[in-house]
């Protein structure tokens, strides 16, 4: 498993090799953006080990390796969350939690929360759930694992070479400089 | 003191006001809107010295909003509302703030969301929203899921990454 | 007051300069910001910068029926769920003007200490991280577990239950649940004796609390600060006694004061309201009535109307007076919900004036004592 074939490495480059080591050690930011990161501390310490797997928290993005994106975000909160992941060095991933990144979820309707991550940043892996459990959060992770093995978690490479894409995207929510709703004339003109 | 009491009290100093009871603890007065302030300055000095909240409703049939002034007395053990009814199309009344410190933040907040202005309180800057251009968001003629499916809602039409 | 500042240091445009206490800090409960200005390493200046969490939740209730809420609600407070429930079914049971059957009352109070108890235990944790004794918050997250099985067991999920409605409680207890409840009570008796021997009776951490944010007996009052805050600096005030709701006027407790009111004072106050819920729960599962209806029959949920009026209903949580001010105009939808939380004066306002002179490092720690929690204030 680990030395294919020399043609592979020859293709690939030397990533075959290091994405082996890189998904047993992943390293997530200590940042809790809304309201499923209460099923975060129960999954760190000992019911539900996760420092088996080789991942723990650690407090700066600029040595961290995977951001997780737990629960909704709202307009002033995509800021920041979009400064962080443009800090954190290559290659990084970014696992959205519970239903509301896919399709606004509970709060479909409202005026400050985003309805779907993937038009600013580009997701590696969505878990869902309101909120998921422990379990589920580890079965996620491991799906992740193996699926950066095999070299196809490569939301990073898509996010510079469609750089535009989602750069206009973002400024449609977050640089208004005219107002959204028109209006209506209504009963000066009566 | 009893509720009946203040009650009593409250009909001699402000002879025009309105009072309803809703049970043995809490009862509501509505005032003028020129007598407002004084009406909350009296309170406080028949011991209601907690603030809960400042909130306002938007009655948009009648073209008034309610601005609503909640009070507790920790000895008397009573929670009073002080209510007043102030023109929709060019909201201002008189602010609180000189009173209590915390009213400035409530002003705030209620400035934000429904656009009436406190005279007195210079400090109103924008305090949860971010970057708001459209008319205050907790009117009642404000849709918020039409601002919801043309703002965030370009996911229904095209398909993302 | 600094003695060593550069040379530069000296011009006064060099002096002070802004930091964020921002979000991503592993020393901020919850998602808030904080625009510090310092010199040195003592603030000068402090503006919080909210809004990270707001979702609009005073607008989005207008749009849904009455019922429909309740699968809303709970999400206002992520900590401590049930009260929102709880405050919310009262209100509307105080407009249409019936009343909970008597054992769905106990059953309410039960549920609602265990949230009680499970609040407390995160405040210790969040106590013990922010001072670096990590073995805090790993016992109490790790006891913590065991009040999420018994919601599991009970309402079919972990956090959010949706299990207080208008009427009562939604099921029945399942048969072996109350046993088990009384192992949990026995388990947890025993344990509250080893975080004294951690926490309490820690020299570090009794050095770091004592003194810190004293806050005087009028000052709280002016201030609007409520709960285990305002007990601690000797107004004996709860709104369990004062305004009783569910059955607390059936049981019967002490209220604890301190006299001090700076940090050390206020986590010995939790210490000793944890006990008295632990005695509560003891006492409610003994007086329950055996049998009984757990909810009053109500009209079809699609279609009911609540009559007109306006009611303001307050509970009390962990972190002091949480309320809500609804107004209803005779519709199938509420006319208007105006959110109180517990922590919006001191999070907000008091920390403006409670933190001017304080030393940096010192901010997470005076934010674990009074419990901050900024979904309170952001709704």
């Amino acid at each position: 498993m680990l030395l294919t074939s020399s043609k592979d490495l020859k293709d690939k480059g030397l990533d075959v090799v290091l994405d082996f080591f890189r998904k047993k050690s992943l390293w997530m930011l200590h940042y809790c953006t809304g309201c499923g990161a209460i099923e975060l501390p129960p999954t760190m310490t000992s019911r539900w080990d996760m420092e088996r797997f080789g991942m723990g928290p650690m407090a700066t993005p600029r040595q961290a390796d995977l951001l997780l994106i737990t629960g909704y975000l709202s307009v002033k909160s995509l800021k920041r969350v979009i400064y962080t992941y443009e800090q954190m060095p290559e290659p990084k991933w970014l696992i959205a939690f519970g239903s509301c990144p896919i399709n606004g979820g509970i709060y479909y309707d409202s005026y400050s929360v985003i309805n779907r991550l993937a038009e600013y940043l580009p997701v590696d892996l969505s878990i869902e759930g309101c909120m998921p459990r422990p379990e589920a959060i580890i079965d996620g992770f491991t799906k992740l694992m193996k699926s950066i093995d095999k070299g196809e978690a490569v939301g990073y490479k898509r996010y510079r070479e469609n750089y535009e894409w989602y750069k206009k995207n973002q400024a449609e929510v977050l640089e208004r400089t005219s107002p959204v709703l028109k209006e209506e004339v209504a009963d000066e003109t009566k | 003191m009893k509720q009946n009491e203040i009650i009593s009290k409250i009909i001699e100093r402000f002879p025009s006001a309105v009072i309803l009871i809703t049970d043995d603890k809490q009862f509501s007065i509505t005032v003028d809107e020129n007598d407002a302030v004084t009406a909350v300055a009296y309170m406080q000095m028949l011991d209601f010295k907690q603030l809960a909240i400042i909130t306002a409703v938007d009655w948009i049939e009648k073209g008034k909003f309610e601005i609503v002034y909640n009070l507790f007395s920790y000895e008397h053990l009573q929670q009073v509302f002080v209510k007043t009814l102030i023109d929709r199309k060019n909201p201002k009344i008189q602010s609180i703030s000189n009173l209590w410190e915390v009213a400035g933040m409530y002003e705030r907040d209620v400035h934000e969301f429904f656009g009436v202005e406190f005279v007195g309180n210079n400090d109103l800057r924008p305090l949860i929203l971010h970057n708001w251009q459209d008319k205050p968001p907790m009117r009642k003629d404000f849709d918020s899921e039409a601002y919801s499916n043309k703002v965030f809602g370009n996911f229904k039409k095209e398909k993302a990454l | 007051m600094n003695e060593i500042l550069t040379f530069l240091g000296m011009e006064d445009q060099y002096k002070k300069y802004e930091l964020f206490f921002g979000p991503n800090h592993p020393g901020m409960h919850g998602n808030f910001s904080y625009i510090m200005t310092v010199e040195g390493h003592n603030i000068v200046r402090i503006d919080p910068d909210p809004g990270l969490l707001h979702r609009g939740f005073e607008k989005l209730v207008e749009n849904r029926l009455w019922m429909q809420n309740i699968s809303l609600i709970p999400r206002i407070c992520v900590i401590e769920p049930d009260i929102n429930e709880a405050i919310y079914s009262i209100a509307v049971e105080k407009l249409m003007g019936i009343e909970a059957p008597e054992r769905a009352q106990y059953i309410r109070t039960i549920v609602l200490e265990m949230a009680r108890i499970s609040s407390f235990l995160m405040g210790f944790g969040g106590i013990g991280g922010s001072t670096g004794l990590y073995t805090a918050p790993y016992w109490t997250l790790a006891d913590r577990d065991y009040f999420l099985d018994l919601f599991e067991w009970l309402t079919g999920a972990r956090v959010y239950h949706m299990y207080i409605l208008p009427g009562g409680v939604r099921r029945e207890l399942p048969s072996g649940w109350l046993e088990k409840l009384n192992e949990t009570m026995d388990y947890i008796q025993k344990r509250l004796f080893e975080y004294d021997k951690l926490i309490y009776n820690n020299p570090l951490i009794v050095k770091r609390l004592k003194g810190l944010g004293k806050i005087e007996k009028d000052e709280a009052i002016k201030y609007g600060i409520t709960g285990p805050n305002l007990r601690a600096t000797g107004v004996k005030y709860d709104t369990r006694k004062a305004v009783p709701y569910a059955a607390y006027d059936k049981l019967e407790f002490e209220i604890p004061i301190q006299e001090d009111g700076d940090g050390l004072a206020r986590a010995i106050q939790r210490r000793e309201e944890f006990q008295i819920s632990i005695d509560l729960i003891r006492q409610a599962v003994k007086m329950m009535p055996k049998e009984g209806p757990v909810r009053v029959r109500m009209p079809n949920p699609l279609k009911f109307a609540v009559p007109k009026g306006d009611v303001y209903v307050k509970v009390e949580s962990a972190r002091g007076e949480h309320g809500y001010y609804i107004v209803s105009d005779g519709g199938r939808n509420p006319y208007r919900m105006a959110v109180r939380g517990g922590s919006y004066t001191a999070g907000l306002v008091y920390a403006q004036k409670a933190l001017k002179g304080m030393r940096i490092e010192d901010v997470a720690l005076w934010m674990a004592t009074m419990d901050i929690c900024p979904p309170d204030f952001d709704r």
